[in-house]
């Protein structure tokens, strides 16, 4: 029988007010295998780990069972341990009598015998582990971001003054995003562009960044430190390697289409910038829009083009490029509310417009060079409507979050339209202001001082009157029925995540919730990982966010990012399916199930079953070390049971169950 | 063509293809003592091709034969009706067997006087090298007598109380010979679970409930996978209804994704044995 150590932890009161853990203790000792067991008021604390260390010599240990708080709090913290004291780091079991003990139950009693049942199961299992190895993965020093928005600039700069080399990628013409779009920024009304496209340059300008705008990700494979990323270049029918992007092209185009950039307010053509700033300058032809491409008639750019840029006959691109991890930086749009919203005009009324158009109308770059005018006849506004929470906790309109950015941008709206136009009335519907942020408060404050009108209540009827538009809500303070005679109607719409999204999450095997969002590894303390290794989240792609936090967040990605980068080669973990060749019959169930394209079979020498014997060269499961995250479906898909998990063998598990029957 | 012409055709092409050295042995049927009884034979001489016969008691599937001689040296040829195609084809996905090394004899089939044949759908092969006779024209679909399901609905059929009472009596009765698990062919673990010893809760008692276990565990390795043979039922020495339980997987998956069939071509996935990103999880 091995030499077990029991180390049972009071964790201040946390467990020892629920729990007798000297009695705890005590029957630890006449567990089977267990030569001695201690308690300490911290365990974790710098004395609490000596106390191990000193009965790991003393006593001859050779596995260890910790009864303290959760595996995921402090299991790593452990293992680092008992790497010091030279006994494998794989033989020691936690039994979490804080969460799922302590935490849980108020009689003393009963949670005791519920500690001491968990403590011998981690005994019985401790007694069954097997010292594992992990190996060593090289690492290919390049970063990927995926996403040119003001979170994928922030990362791809951060790693590229690390000094490792990133690729980022950018589906639209122009990096900038979402950001680029906006006239000014909460709480500091300070111009969005000009704190953006100086980042857009040095993004362009920077050595270590190589910029692949108006691409897209088209199949990722591989695993942390080894991804290999195809990457599809959209035909741009422009080479821009001569193009100087002097834009004589673009005012000759005869095309005209409702811009995008611009929310619809204004036309482009169908060879086009996205907006003046934009990185890189220069144009691509729209293939859906463009008169040559569609009729074959035309031809006015490659005309007008004094370099000779243009090439109709340009094909979409596909290269493969190697990455040792990946920033997903896929941000979002915002809710299409006219599909949710027939109670507000389902965009019958032109001048019921979302933040997003308001911020091209405000904007001094946009197509009425900043001058609030009503889209429907170009008067300026004399009363206007602001609605928030629109296609946002709502369940009924499918989403129950909260959008996070859209109190302050109201506010900020609401500023806007004060310093622009004399004598209006602002009326901003809510449902809660939430402004935690530094300096959000205030700005809430001011904005309400300047004369916002704030009234409690879910618009439930926009309809027009002659030539302006009632906003019919209950005042939920007043408890009465208002109705708001506006000009214009501005509705704070929710985020959604990115179209596309979801496909680049399948391409990386990175999970989404409920609203398409992607899943950090974990809420708290792992907020910028995924669950897939080498896959990182920057931006609102994992959230509704402002502008800091993005920022904030992508920051924080890049630092993980460049971690993983400086090293040369990375330890995977040794808690890994493995495969008994003798049993595997080679069924390829496994390779079939594992979300992670971790199983291969591969033909190898071994014998047939049964009798004969015979020397055979058979298909048998073989397991991608880096690849496999030790999720254990193949253990359950394989009917022989020719897969386990080392660190989770079914023994181990049964030999915890059994202990419970004693 | 009768069943004395069509063993004759049998007879002949065995015997050419074993005269030539094209193939090692032909895997058919021979007679038995019992005129209403045939069983597998293994043809390995023109002279033991005189000796296969083709008719209604032809009621074994032979494909599960063919993992017991995975890596042949020379081809073997096997007379293939829709069960043991089908059978085949599952085989293959599962990497048991190698299409290169067999010879497929096609017959199409009109059903035994197996109780199981009057449901099939799959008369004819769906894989082969060469028809023997050409495939009936008025499909073999059309022709089943029994719903595909035959054995599940009786059981659906049943109240909660009454399925107890069934399945108590069908485990009462079961010996657990394992032979349900011998015949099947899409059964092909190098080391079966049943066979690996283990002790505490997990050891083997000769009880109804034990019985049960293995019974289920069964159904659940093979269910999607079932190509509907029913050769379980025709090894049960206890005449046990084991296809209701396979069938039930099998109606199951096809009310949640559809038509669904097995073994109509070898890369097809099984339902329970693959992960797909547009799996359904609205229960979830």
């Amino acid at each position: 029988m091995s030499k077990v150590g029991v180390f049972v932890c009071h964790c201040g009161t946390n467990i020892a007010a629920a729990v007798d853990v000297v009695r705890a203790c005590e029957a630890a000792k006449s567990m089977p295998g267990v030569v001695h067991a201690a308690e300490y008021k911290y365990m974790c604390s710098e004395p609490g780990q000596q106390m191990i260390l000193d009965a790991i010599k003393e006593y001859g240990l050779k596995r260890i069972v910790i009864a303290s708080c959760s595996p995921r709090m402090h299991e790593t913290t452990f293992r680092k341990m008992l790497k010091k004291s030279g006994v494998n780091e794989y033989l020691i079991e936690i039994a979490n009598i804080r969460e799922q003990v302590a935490w849980v139950h108020d009689d003393k009693e009963k949670a005791t015998e519920k500690a001491i049942d968990l403590i011998r199961m981690a005994v019985a299992k401790v007694c069954r582990d097997e010292p594992l190895k992990s190996q060593m993965i090289p690492i290919t020093k390049r970063a990927l971001v995926i996403g040119g928005g003001i979170a994928g600039i922030q990362a791809a700069l951060d790693i590229a003054d690390a000094g490792h080399e990133v690729t980022l990628v950018e589906r639209e013409p122009s990096i900038g995003g979402r950001m680029v779009m906006l006239d000014k920024t909460f709480p500091t009304l300070d111009c969005s562009a000009c704190i953006s496209t100086p980042k857009m340059v040095d993004v362009s300008a920077h050595p270590n960044i190589r910029l692949l705008a108006y691409s897209e990700v088209a199949k990722v494979e591989g695993y942390i430190g080894n991804f290999t990323v195809t990457i599809r270049q959209k035909a741009r029918y422009v080479n821009h390697d001569i193009c100087t992007g002097c834009g004589a092209c673009s005012e000759k185009c005869p095309a005209k289409v409702p811009s995008a950039f611009n929310k619809g307010l204004s036309k482009r053509p169908a060879i086009y910038t996205l907006f003046p700033q934009a990185v890189p300058a220069k144009p691509v032809i729209d293939k859906d829009s463009c008169i040559k491409l569609k009729s074959g008639k035309c031809g006015v750019c490659e005309k007008i083009c004094p370099l000779g840029c243009i090439n109709y006959e340009d094909e979409d691109m596909e290269f493969t490029e190697d990455f040792g991890a990946i920033v997903t930086a896929t941000g979002y749009q915002t809710a299409d509310w006219a599909q949710m919203y027939d109670e507000y005009g389902a965009g019958r009324f032109p001048d019921v417009i979302d933040g997003l158009t308001f911020e091209r109308l405000v904007n001094a770059s946009g197509p009425t060079e900043g001058h609030i005018v009503r889209p429907s006849d170009g008067t300026e506004p004399k009363t206007i409507s602001i609605i928030k929470c629109v296609g946002s906790r709502d369940p009924k309109k499918g989403r129950a979050y909260c959008s996070r950015a859209c109190c302050m941008y109201a506010a900020k709206h609401a500023r806007q339209i004060f310093g622009k136009i004399e004598g209006v009335r602002v009326f901003i519907f809510y449902i809660d202001v939430r402004t935690p942020g530094k300096g959000y408060e205030e700005f809430y404050d001011k904005t309400r001082e300047d004369g916002a009108i704030y009234v409690r209540g879910r618009v439930s009827r926009i309809y027009k009157e002659g030539d302006t538009l009632i906003c019919q809500a209950e005042d939920s303070l007043l408890g009465k029925q208002v109705r708001v005679k506006s000009d214009l109607v501005i509705l704070e719409t929710a985020m959604e995540p990115a179209e596309g999204s979801a496909s680049v999450a399948g391409m990386l095997g990175a999970a989404v919730d409920g609203d398409g969002w992607l899943t950090e590894a974990h809420p708290k303390l792992r907020p910028v990982e995924t669950q897939v290794g080498g896959v990182f989240l920057a931006g609102v792609c994992q959230g509704p966010k402002d502008i800091p936090d993005t920022v904030s967040q992508a920051s924080a990605a890049a630092a993980k990012v460049i971690g993983l980068l400086n090293k040369n080669e990375m330890e995977s973990s040794p808690m890994i399916a493995s495969v008994e060749a003798d049993k595997c019959s080679g069924c390829s169930a496994c390779e079939a199930i594992c979300p992670y394209k971790a199983i291969t079979m591969g033909e190898q020498p071994g014998r047939e079953a049964g009798g004969n014997s015979k020397k055979v060269m058979r298909p048998i499961a073989v397991v991608n070390a880096g690849l496999c995250q030790g999720c254990g479906a193949c253990t359950v898909a394989c009917r022989t049971g020719a897969i386990d998990l080392l660190g989770y063998r079914n023994r181990q598990i049964l030999e915890e169950v059994d202990a419970l029957w004693v | 063509m009768n069943y004395t012409e069509k063993t004759k055709l049998i007879q002949t092409r065995a015997a050419a293809l074993l005269e030539a050295g094209e193939v090692s042995y032909v895997l058919g049927w021979g007679a038995t003592r019992f005129a209403d009884k045939t069983r597998a034979r293994f043809a390995r001489s023109p002279e033991e091709a005189a000796t296969l016969v083709y008719n209604e008691h032809c009621t074994q599937s032979l494909a599960k034969y063919l993992v017991d001689d995975r890596w042949p040296e020379t081809r073997i040829a096997i007379l293939a009706r829709g069960c043991e195609s089908r059978a085949i084809n599952r085989m293959i996905r599962d990497n048991q067997i190698r299409r290169e090394n067999l010879l497929i004899l096609g017959l199409p089939c009109e059903g035994t006087d197996a109780e199981r044949c009057r449901s099939c759908r799959a008369h004819d092969p769906v894989v082969y090298d060469e028809l023997l006779w050409e495939p009936n024209s008025t499909g073999a679909a059309a022709a089943a007598e029994l719903s595909r399901y035959y054995r599940a609905d009786a059981v659906d059929a049943l109240s909660a109380a009454e399925k107890k009472a069934y399945w108590d009596d069908v485990y009462a009765r079961c010996i657990r010979c394992y032979a349900c698990r011998n015949a099947c062919p899409v059964c092909s673990c190098r080391e079966c679970f049943v066979d690996m010893h283990r002790t505490g809760f997990q050891g083997k008692r000769h009880s109804a409930t034990d019985n049960q276990t293995f019974g289920v565990t069964r159904a659940f390795h093979v269910g999607d996978r079932c190509i509907e043979c029913g050769e379980c039922e025709r090894a049960c020495p206890m005449g046990l209804p084991i296809l209701a339980q396979t069938q039930k997987i099998l109606k199951e998956i096809e009310a949640l994704a559809g038509d669904y069939e097995q073994g109509l071509d070898a890369a097809q996935d099984n339902y329970l044995g693959a992960f797909d990103l547009d799996d359904k999880d609205d229960f979830m």
